[in-house]
């Protein structure tokens, strides 16, 4: 149940607080920190996707001017220094004896500047001796297969196998089964601002302090503690702004550790940005799965029944947070999407591969389970000729279906399926659109709708017994004397605006204006424990604990107002950065009165009242919000290209309650242009020996402005039931846009019965697919 | 190491003189941020392509991570903190950016307002095509353009409406 009755701020298109710094150049990003007497750090990294060190002499890096030292992968060994990766598996931060992936750090050296330390890691001599490079999945998977990691027992390092007893009779029963293998390529998230990390060391006291472009501090903090073998309460992370995070920046990466291990060894503040080569290598990488998928239908095209097998290339190392879990995991539990099914079986192999760690990024599943999802049903639909969007309708969660057990286990909480799809459809044109094309067709021009419709499990909670993620957000909240308010919250922000959403929120329960809302974040030594920034989830469930933290805060205003006025609770209002009497509007006191009170005067307080204004919360979620939407794209395909336009652009997005819409609508318009990147632009690709492709910008295309969209974005609101009615959103266009794409290139290629089996789709691809297909049918 | 390993410049920036020795390898970009001291110039790639470093030098826009300090010798030159009226000021295109929520992360920001400075030097009243033309040289993760673009399009109407200024 909503605390928020007839806001203020909540809902309104205020403009970002956080702006004026951005705007003037007075944003501080890690970057932007150089403490006196700063030292820098330079990687060396394997050019090697797998070999083994037969040498590796730091000598002449240690002689070369400005070097203070050379760290390697023997010194952090003997010192016992590694981090954890998935189920706690430790992972070395630097190769000792053989190297897993290019990119794969091997020695950091240390200099006064960051050219000299460069300079310096040419210096470092290595020999190596290659070793068979493990890179197609499928190919590690097979019997004798070369290992990607000669310490594994074998190439599989994740397994999760589940077929329900009723599937096999569904797909025996079914009057159609589609198959497809659906492949994604690979990817990185690409945040703006590269990583980085400053570290500094207090030497006797033993206290180490961090400053990181992190979407997660507590997460920084923890994981560094237990790398270095220090307490949590040594540790402090600073956070300050971040250029963007995408999924990419939650967790810890080796740097982080040597790095922060170097301030502790040499006593001095130590730096390492990466430069953006080093990133597209060493940054995690995400996608890269294959699903070999089916379905099975009748013929009036109800959906009985979807199985799964999905393989996913997880790298040099299982991560904590390896997409090669997550992006397989959370697909498999909600692969039917808005869709009601009888049974959902599956079967995950994450495969160890000799390229870059698999990590998050944002929609991390989605995008991918989201083409299976429509593609399967595209592809039905085609077969039993029925309408596609009504075949969508026909099968989808209804409004009295809410709350909807999915067989695969999870609970969709109420959402509008049904009317976003019509929604969508009536805006993009659909029920005219045949008529559209044909048109278009007689001019010789190939035009094509695509329609994805989605769901995104959010703000995630105690989603399983033991969750491997934070289940629950704090805050707190703080009156000052003064009656001005100071919010700490867990979450991050690298982007999404936290400042001023959140002061939104608190500032419609206690009545204040919303420019007296200060919030702080990213500071472990203030900022209470959570789960930093991660899963569409801050502003359901970080807001949602600033919300509950703010409504016992007001309750404990209230209780002194109304000791001070002398009037029942019941019969005061809060507003206006003051109590009054209901309808007696002279008898009121301020905040800053109460302020004033609850912090000099213990004689005025109520009796048995603890001084001072502050309240907090830790709010446990549900285990899954879903918000839910549709999108639907018209694009044009030049046949002589391959190049593909996009003519229009609708989005269809129910978060529940929108506390910001500028944000929300951010977030989509943003969403939707990594989605055309996804689908058209961006390949992190590698040759059979395991050489990345794309390592600069030049080579790795990131969309322009002159390839995105204009995107129209449309609301329902079907508010959650936590605290403020929110769900999260911050991915969900990365979910859907793919797909909605796809299936409209292929809808354009419909003269020539193509359906794409792997992306991107660049204009090569496409071409070729045209080619492939013999003559228009 | 060949030549000289340092020397002496001398630029002007956002009106105020600087004079220091730098690195002659070093660029206008490490420059500004690590000795004049403006980390607003931001650097996402560091090879001439993300356009974050974008800054003014005699008017033109540059990619400060391709042009060597040295180059800048004698150079007016123009960055984020300077762009602003005054103190307490925004430009007109910094306000516009702020009304159309055109930033979220604020990384590329810098280099977006530099060069949509420059465009609206060039063309003052631009159309939607040529402010994504422009733009295009400079990457933005975080908001898919829409905002920037239209921002750039209210400022223009705002800086024509105050007689051009910039
Ligand atoms: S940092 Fe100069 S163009 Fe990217
Ligand atoms: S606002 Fe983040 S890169 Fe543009």
């Amino acid at each position: 149940m909503s605390v928020l009755s007839a806001p203020r701020f909540v809902g309104q298109r205020i403009r970002r607080v956080e702006d004026p710094r951005f705007l003037t150049g007075r944003g501080r990003y890690v970057a932007d920190h150089e403490p006196v007497g700063t030292l820098h750090v330079a990687f060396l990294r394997s050019p090697h996707a797998h070999a083994r060190i037969t040498r590796l002499d730091p000598g002449p890096a240690e002689r070369a001017a400005g070097v203070v030292a050379v760290l390697t992968g023997q010194e952090l060994e003997a010192a016992q220094i590694r981090y954890a990766g998935f189920a706690g598996q430790p992972i070395a931060p630097l190769a000792v004896d053989e190297v897993l992936y290019v990119g794969h750090p091997i020695a950091a050296v240390v200099a006064h500047s960051r050219r000299q330390a460069e300079d310096a890691v040419e210096l470092i001599a290595v020999d190596y001796e290659p070793l068979p490079a493990v890179v197609d999945p499928l190919a590690a998977l097979a019997e004798g297969a070369p290992l990607a990691n000669s310490r594994a027992a074998s190439n599989v390092c994740f397994h999760l196998e589940h077929q329900p007893a009723e599937i096999d009779q569904l797909f025996q029963e079914a009057d159609l089964i589609v198959r497809e293998t659906f492949r994604t390529h690979r990817q990185t998230a690409v945040p703006m601002e590269p990583r980085g990390i400053l570290a500094t060391w207090e030497p006797v006291a033993g206290m180490l302090t961090v400053i990181g472009s992190s979407q997660w501090a507590h997460g920084l903090r923890d994981g560094l503690a237990a790398a270095l073998h220090l307490s949590q309460s040594k540790v402090r992370v600073v956070v300050p702004d971040v250029g963007g995070g995408f999924g990419v920046k939650y967790g810890i990466y080796p740097e982080d550790v040597a790095v922060a291990y170097l301030a502790t060894r040499l006593g001095r503040a130590v730096k390492w940005v990466s430069d953006r080569i080093e990133a597209m290598i060493s940054d995690f990488h995400a996608r890269d799965g294959i699903h070999m998928a089916e379905a099975a239908f009748r013929k009036d095209g109800t959906y009985l029944a979807i199985r799964d097998r999905m393989v996913s290339p997880a790298g040099a190392f299982m991560l904590d947070g390896s997409a090669a879990v997550l992006e397989t995991v959370i697909g498999s539990l909600v692969l039917p999407g808005p869709y009601k099914v009888q049974a959902v079986g599956f079967t995950i192999d994450g495969v160890l591969t000799n390229t870059t760690p698999l990590g998050t990024y944002r929609g991390v599943w989605g995008p991918a389970a989201t083409w299976v999802q429509e593609g399967l049903l595209e592809r039905a639909a085609e077969k039993l000729g029925l309408d596609r969007v009504q075949m969508r309708l026909q099968n989808m969660v209804r409004k009295e279906d809410f709350p909807y057990h999915s067989p695969t286990g999870v609970v969709y909480d109420p959402g509008s399926y049904q009317e976003s799809l019509k929604l969508a459809a009536e805006r993009i044109g659909y029920a005219d659109f045949a008529r559209e094309k044909a048109e278009a067709a007689r001019q010789g021009r190939l035009i094509g709708l695509g329609i994805a419709a989605f769901i995104e499990p959010t703000s995630l909670g105690a989603w399983q017994p033991e969750p491997p993620t934070v289940p629950y957000e704090s805050a707190v909240v703080r009156m000052e004397p003064s009656g001005e308010v100071l919010v700490q919250v867990s979450v991050n922000s690298h982007g999404q605006g936290h400042e001023t959403t959140i002061a939104q929120l608190v500032a419609d329960v206690l009545g204040v204006d919303f420019s007296a809302v200060a919030v702080r974040f990213g500071d472990t030594a203030a900022a209470p424990f959570g789960g930093g920034t991660f899963g569409s989830r801050s502003i359901t469930v970080g807001g949602g604990a600033a919300l509950e933290a703010a409504t016992k805060l007001r309750e404990k205003v209230l209780a002194i107002a109304s000791h001070l006025l002398e009037a029942a609770v019941e019969d005061l209002e809060i507003g206006d950065g003051a109590v009054a009497v209901k309808g007696v509007p002279a008898r009121r006191v301020t905040l800053g009165e109460i302020g004033r009170v609850a912090y000099w005067i213990p004689g005025k307080m109520p009796p048995g009242m603890e001084m001072g204004l502050e309240a907090s919360s830790r709010y446990v979620p549900p285990p899954m919000t879903f918000s839910n939407g549709c999108h639907a794209v018209v694009v044009e395909v030049d046949p002589d290209t391959g190049r593909v336009k996009v003519l229009r652009y609708v989005v269809v997005e129910d978060c529940g309650t929108m506390v910001n819409p500028n944000i929300v609508e951010g977030q989509i318009v943003g969403g939707v242009a990594q989605g055309v990147g996804a689908v058209f632009l961006e390949e992190m690709g590698y040759s059979d020996d395991g050489q990345p492709w794309a390592t600069t910008l030049m080579d790795y295309h990131l969309p322009l402005a002159s390839d995105v969209p204009t995107v129209e974005c449309l609301h329902l609101e079907t508010p959650s039931s936590t605290p403020g009615g929110m769900k999260g959103m911050g991915e969900s266009a990365m979910v859907a846009a793919p797909a909605a794409l796809i299936g409209a290139v292929e809808d354009a290629l419909s003269p020539y019965g193509v359906r794409f089996q792997r992306l991107p789709l660049t204009p090569e691809r496409v071409w070729q697919a045209i080619q492939a297909a013999s003559q228009p049918k | 190491m060949n030549g000289e390993a340092e020397r002496t410049v001398a630029f002007t920036v956002n009106g105020s003189p600087w004079r220091g020795t730098v690195e002659v390898r070093q660029s206008l970009a490490d420059v500004l941020r690590e000795a004049v001291g403006l980390t607003g110039t931001h650097l996402g790639c560091e090879h001439g392509v993300c356009g974050a470093c974008t800054v003014l030098v005699d008017g033109r826009p540059v990619r400060s991570c391709l042009m060597l300090a040295v180059q800048a010798d004698g150079a007016q030159i123009l960055t984020v903190e300077g762009l602003a009226p005054g103190p307490d000021q925004l430009h007109p295109l910094q306000e516009a950016f702020w009304n159309h929520h055109a930033l979220q992360c604020g990384f590329c920001t810098p280099g977006m307002l530099m060069t949509a400075w420059a465009l609206l030097q060039e063309h003052p009243q631009p159309t939607r095509a040529e402010i994504q033309t422009w733009l295009s040289g400079n990457i933005c993760r975080c908001t898919g353009y829409q905002n920037i673009v239209e921002a750039v399009e209210e400022a223009a109407v705002r800086m024509a409406g105050e007689g051009g200024r910039a």
